[in-house]
């Protein structure tokens, strides 16, 4: 397995009446991210907030190039981001355990915190499609480049994983500093990853490891 | 943190206990047992919110510190909140450190407050303005600054600060609007209007008054009026001050001076007041002179004392008036009422510590109280309390926000 230390490329925040940050996703111009009661839109380049949705926002975050998904309670809510109005919802896996959310090639992939498991589910019906285990406990979970990454808090370290989604088995890990919880995560698509920085109220932009 | 566990730490930060309940309720792992802790407390079952909070504790894994932190915070709370102010609070202080370097500024903060409130309380006042200089409120979410500007006023209240205390009101008040808390807001109001009751009884050439603490603050601040103060036992003039707070034959001695003057006090009114003698004879009055000496060596930067044809009387220099302040309850019990006034319950152990007298003194104290019908207690044995109708004077109610922060 590869390991490095995190090289943290920016920060952003903390925010206006933004205690804690959940989930984090990217539409390709602007970081959305949960803080409770709110889905917020970032502007990665100014680093300014320039929109909010008001809708209930307890965890992972993610967007299909449509919609935003977003883990609320014991439900995943799909919300259209230019109207903000919520348009449908399905169940979560684990009955409110759920803490992470990506989406990749019509599936959902929702992190399970305590669980320390990603499920790939059905975004029509929430119906688990298959699930891999992780040996941290889940927060955020992404895809880049058809890898399979999460966030993981556990024993007062943070940081991120690369998995094999057959297998389960770890491949790559990014350490964080110490105190920089990854809570949400997602990438750019490109070489940056997004990273919730939980009771900070931080987003932090992390530089994704080179091939 | 999953999804419900945020849920429910957000229904309860905006005061929705019952909601909080209800999504934790058939769940017992050590985020939902502190969750549901925090509930209880907030539902004022302190016993059931202490056991559910150590049992979540025990549940985290010993390398979990940030949650065993923020459970430690939640203890701490109820333990203000029930006036168990005996712990030490080296177990908050390593609390505060771990919250703090996790990123988590906002229990941090609240850890910071919590310290500072069970500082004035015991009356350790530099230390709370010690750590109260290290926190800043701007980071923080309203709610918070809230609570900070009210931990300010409490301070200040203490200090006798009326004006310094009234403004922070004020910044509570805008901060708990922008917050939205009702929770808040109640503490504000409660706030403003112990600053309307009696602070002190003071008592000038036998005149008797009930002053606020903006009035006391002026007394304390004139340059000309000597202070004999029976609530700080000090005496104070023009800035100066002679803390008689550790030699209570000295002091009582003073207020029976300040009571009779500008007459003098007799021999014998200060043999019964400061001695507690029934009948005067001769070795009284010996020891009575060497006591007036040392009194009168203590109070040379404020006042002078001198004999009379009866006894003895204070003589202020030229233009100098003299008053006496008194707590605002009557009785030999003043400063214990005084305590049990916030209307919460306290243990005699507490009431013990903020007194800076024995546990077996105040006991009795209370006793006497109890007989005479001024304190009620229940329980029985470590966990009995005691209380006092309430009169509005500390604001400190249970804020518990949201110890649990989830990510």
């Amino acid at each position: 397995m590869k390991q490095s230390d995190a090289e943290i490329l920016r920060e952003y925040g903390p925010f206006d009446g933004v205690e804690g940050v959940h989930g984090v996703t990217f539409d390709g111009e602007r970081i959305w991210f949960a803080s409770g009661e709110r889905l917020n839109a970032l502007d990665s380049d100014s680093g300014a907030v320039v929109g909010s949705i008001d809708v209930a926002a307890h965890a992972g975050t993610a967007f299909d190039g449509e919609h935003l998904f977003q883990i609320a309670g014991t439900r995943i809510l799909k919300v259209d981001p230019k109207t903000g109005a919520v348009v449908g919802s399905i169940p979560a896996p684990g009955d409110g355990a759920a803490s992470g959310l990506a989406w990749s090639e019509g599936s959902l992939w929702v992190g399970q915190f305590a669980d320390r498991q990603i499920h790939e589910i059905d975004p029509a019906d929430g119906k688990v499609l298959r699930s891999v285990d992780s040996d941290r406990q889940v927060t955020g979970v992404t895809w880049i480049d058809g890898e399979l990454w999460h966030g993981f808090w556990q024993d007062e370290q943070s940081g991120l994983r690369r998995l094999d989604p057959t297998s389960g088995q770890v491949l790559e890990a990014v350490r964080m500093p110490s105190g920089a919880v990854v809570s949400g995560l997602e990438s750019d698509g490109r070489d940056r990853f997004f990273c919730g920085g939980g009771p900070s109220g931080l987003v932090r932009a992390v530089q994704k490891p080179p091939r | 943190m999953d999804s419900l566990i945020t849920a429910a730490a957000r229904a309860m930060a905006v005061g929705d206990v019952l909601g909080a309940l209800k999504r934790v309720a058939l769940r017992d792992d050590p985020p939902a047992l502190a969750i549901r802790g925090i509930a209880m407390a907030r539902l004022g079952d302190f016993a059931r919110a202490r056991s559910l909070l150590k049992a979540a504790a025990a549940g985290f894994a010993p390398t979990e510190l940030v949650y065993r932190a923020r459970c430690i915070l939640a203890q701490a709370e109820i333990d203000l909140a029930s006036r168990d102010l005996a712990e030490s609070s080296s177990d908050l202080d390593d609390a505060r450190t771990t919250l703090e370097h996790s990123g988590d500024r906002v229990n941090a903060a609240h850890a910071g407050h919590l310290q500072v409130r069970r500082l004035v309380l015991i009356g350790r006042l530099r230390e709370a303005d010690q750590i109260l200089s290290g926190l800043s409120p701007a980071a923080l979410p309203p709610a918070y600054q809230a609570a900070h500007e009210l931990v300010i006023a409490a301070l200040n209240v203490r200090r006798l600060h009326a004006a310094s205390a009234r403004s922070a009101i004020q910044r509570a008040k805008t901060a708990a609007r922008a917050a939205r808390s009702q929770v808040l807001l109640a503490e504000v109001d409660r706030a403003i209007a112990s600053l309307e009751f009696p602070a002190a009884k003071l008592i000038r050439q036998g005149h008797e008054q009930a002053i606020k603490l903006e009035e006391v603050e002026r007394i304390l601040a004139s340059n000309t009026t000597v202070v004999v103060d029976g609530c700080r036992r000090s005496i104070y003039l023009a800035g100066r001050s002679v803390d008689l707070a550790k030699r209570p034959v000295l002091f009582a001695l003073a207020r029976a001076l300040a009571k009779a003057w500008p007459q003098e006090a007799t021999r014998s009114t200060l043999l019964i007041d400061a001695f507690g003698a029934r009948q005067v004879d001769e070795s009284h009055r010996a020891r009575l002179r060497v006591e007036i000496g040392r009194l009168r060596a203590e109070l040379l930067s404020v006042c002078g004392l001198i004999a009379t044809p009866g006894g003895y009387a204070l003589s202020p220099q030229e233009g100098c008036e003299l008053v006496l302040l008194d707590p605002p309850q009557d009785g030999p019990h003043a400063g214990l009422l005084g305590v049990l006034s916030d209307g919460e319950a306290w243990s005699s152990a507490a009431l013990a510590l903020v007194l800076g007298r024995s546990q077996r003194s105040v006991q009795r104290a209370l006793e006497a109280l109890a007989g005479a019908g001024k304190v009620r207690s229940h329980g029985d044995g470590r966990s009995r309390r005691w209380i006092a109708p309430p009169i509005p004077g500390f604001p400190t109610g249970l804020l518990l926000m949201n110890s649990i922060t989830p990510v």
